[in-house]
């Protein structure tokens, strides 16, 4: 799940970042109004957590920005205003969802899974494929009773892919989904996730669940 | 609490009440008396009349009024009225045959003189009579050829003549003049009652129009401004005015102290926000030394910066509670600027110089931990906000005996607006936000310690983007 970080307080947003990896989330992150809306322009999101006291351009006009360019990823506010009228404003702009500060990480993260599920349009949060059971919440691959050992990437691969059943991905797709904006992902790299995934998956003897379309990418059917 | 309009309604119908009674009365009392007295008058005359057929001859008195066919009301079957002669007032001479076997009551009038009196008449209806003491007429013979011609005429005596009639038409008259007197006030006590009552309710009208939407304020719709219906009043203009100018001062100071509590909500939540989450994911990283070091030099860092704006806010609290006491004593300006400058340089780290333009020598007398404050607080607020490799000013002039202060420096971004909402608690210009370190408290902090040590504290934005701070009112030293 990719999702971009819009937060001008640095310490938050390092702390945000490392949890939120450790949690499999892919993250982008911008410290102003004006980043977040060159980031938009040109990344696909899952979901955006959007501060709304942000420098250069606020969190509201860009979540309208977002919005009115026919953007329809997933936004979560991130703010410390708890009026019921700014909530009410954030919802009406476009939001999805909106978060108090302080917050509960756990809570945050629960949030942002259900904006994922909303997404995806499988509300069960455990999506189970020919025996192989993918649980979002547990971060975990269970076939046959038996744990699967991923590593986070070989996870989000696999939950992306089984989210989106029947979709095929190329190599650019995954590697815009799965990474980082600033990291430097080569398709050699996408490959081995690919096929380190497929071994494990066939070491607790799973069905070969992640196949190949030549010429077009890869696809979970 | 009562209501003007009923108030206003029953002191002006009570009023109307009060002076149309003593009106009525006062005409009552004057047309009765003049009815009055035209029946006494009346009685005064009839009873001339009789006087005048009383004659006193040879033959001795004679009652011409008495004879029959002459005053037919005095005859028994005309009972109407009534009358009674006395001669000195001891021996009756003669009376009207209506009293049959009663006589009239005496009043003991003095001789010539006359006075009326109310009496029940034998007939038992209510009478009036008068009493006349007189001299009878003395009849002289003067023609030669009548047999009584020179015959000795006995000497007159004082007649007592008493004279009485019904009374009935006269009261009636004066019912009936009463009546009428009395229905015509109640008559016009009810219009003018029904007209003050419309007259008090249109004329209040404006006021109650104002009072509805006044009721109709509070804190919710403190938007809302007063306003009246057709022609403004010059009594309610003023106080619509008035209402209006409090309305917008109360929602200035609503919107000030709403701002007030989302920021301070904001600037605590935000490092709290921090807080938990750097503890949260730190659980979730416990194996990565480095990552859960950074996160407690971060934890250390907003602990500071919390410390810092809870100390501001204590400063103050104190300063509006009229805590805080001056303690002033003499400084050496621009050595004291140098050290303080030094002190802010080191906290913000910034590479910007100090430009002095101070008098050598010049002592000031203040507080000098107040003013360390300040100009501490202008100093970090002028290097935070200035461009890179700026130059920071400072000047001190004496004006009319007072020590003027002014720091400057070049701004960023910053607008003439912006230069009215500095001195708010918790404003600050959003580019600079983010770890910057500052909550927005010290130009607050700044006009909140000036204002205990007396000082005017005045923000200017030139042209060319020049910020200035300016601080009057400091005394040179008492030496």
């Amino acid at each position: 799940m990719k999702l971009l970080l819009v937060e001008d307080s640095e310490r938050l947003q390092r702390s945000l970042s490392t949890g939120l990896r450790k949690h499999g989330f892919t993250v982008d992150q911008a410290f102003d109004g004006e980043q977040a809306l060159s980031y938009t322009a040109t990344n696909q999101y899952d979901v955006i957590v959007l501060d709304l006291m942000l420098p250069r351009i606020d969190g509201l006009t860009v979540l309208s920005k977002i919005r009115s360019e026919g953007n329809d990823c997933h936004v979560l506010i991130l703010s410390a205003n708890d009026q019921t009228e700014d909530r009410v404003r954030g919802l009406d702009l476009g939001a999805d969802d909106y978060l108090v500060k302080p917050f509960a990480f756990n809570e945050l993260v629960s949030r942002l899974g259900a904006l994922n599920r909303r997404r995806s349009g499988i509300k069960n949060p455990v999506i189970e494929i020919e025996g192989v059971k993918v649980d979002s919440v547990a971060r975990q691959v269970v076939f046959d009773d038996q744990p699967v050992a991923l590593t986070p990437h070989e996870y989000q691969l696999l939950e992306f892919l089984a989210r989106r059943r029947g979709r095929v991905f190329s190599h650019d797709q995954l590697i815009d989904q799965l990474y980082d904006a600033g990291s430097y992902v080569t398709r050699n790299a996408v490959e081995a996730h690919i096929s380190s995934l497929r071994k494990r998956l066939h070491l607790v003897g799973a069905p070969r669940l992640v196949k190949t379309r030549r010429g077009f990418g890869y696809l979970v059917e | 609490m009562y209501s003007i309009r009923n108030k206003l309604n029953f002191t002006i119908i009570a009023s109307m009440i009060m002076v149309l009674s003593i009106a009525a009365v006062f005409l009552y009392v004057r047309v009765a008396g003049h009815v009055e007295k035209v029946f006494d008058d009346a009685l005064y005359d009839k009873a001339q009349a009789m006087i005048s057929l009383t004659e006193l001859d040879e033959e001795g008195l004679e009652f011409d009024f008495a004879e029959d066919g002459v005053m037919l009301e005095f005859q028994e079957h005309q009972i109407l009225q009534y009358y009674q002669l006395w001669e000195n007032s001891v021996e009756l001479l003669i009376k009207s045959p209506s009293l049959g076997e009663t006589d009239l009551p005496r009043l003991g009038t003095e001789p010539g003189g006359h006075q009326f009196a109310d009496m029940i008449l034998p007939d038992g209806r209510a009478g009036r009579l008068i009493e006349i003491n007189f001299m009878p007429r003395v009849e002289v013979e003067d023609d030669v050829e009548d047999p009584g011609y020179g015959a000795v005429i006995p000497p007159a005596e004082p007649i007592t003549m008493v004279f009485a009639r019904e009374r009935e038409t006269l009261d009636d008259t004066l019912f009936a003049i009463g009546s009428t007197i009395f229905g015509v006030i109640v008559i016009v006590l009810l219009l003018s009652g029904l007209l003050i009552w419309r007259l008090v309710g249109s004329g209040l009208s404006p006021l109650s129009y104002l009072a509805k939407q006044v009721s109709t304020i509070d804190e919710s719709n403190l938007d809302a401004r007063l306003n009246h219906e057709g022609d403004q009043t010059m009594e309610i203009a003023p106080i619509e005015n008035q209402l209006n100018h409090l309305l917008e001062r109360l929602q200035s100071a609503f919107e000030r102290e709403k701002r007030f509590s989302a920021n301070a909500a904001h600037e605590l939540r935000t490092p709290l926000s921090e807080l938990k989450t750097l503890a949260e994911v730190a659980r979730m990283v416990p194996d990565d030394r480095q990552q859960v070091v950074s996160f407690f030099n971060d934890i250390g860092e907003i602990s500071g910066q919390m410390e810092k704006m809870v100390a501001t806010l204590l400063e103050l609290s104190r300063s509006e509670a009229g805590l805080l006491r001056t303690d002033p004593e003499n400084i050496e300006l621009a050595q004291y600027c140098e050290e303080i400058w030094q002190h802010a340089i080191n906290g913000e780290g910034a590479k910007k110089s100090l430009l002095t333009h101070i008098p050598e020598g010049l002592v000031i007398y203040t507080d000098r931990e107040k003013l360390g404050m300040i100009l501490s607080n202008l100093f970090i607020n002028a290097v935070s906000y200035s461009p890179d490799n700026a130059e920071i000013e400072i000047t001190a002039e004496i004006r009319n005996d007072n020590v003027v202060l002014e720091v400057k420096n070049a701004s960023i971004d910053l607008k003439p607006e912006d230069i009215l909402h500095m001195k708010d608690r918790f404003w600050r210009k959003q580019t600079i936000q983010g770890e910057s370190g500052h909550s927005g408290l010290g130009l607050t902090l700044v006009e909140a310690l000036a204002g205990v040590m007396k000082l005017d504290v005045n923000l200017r934005l030139d042209n060319q983007q020049t910020f200035m701070v300016t601080i009057s009112g400091l005394s040179p030293s008492v030496h």
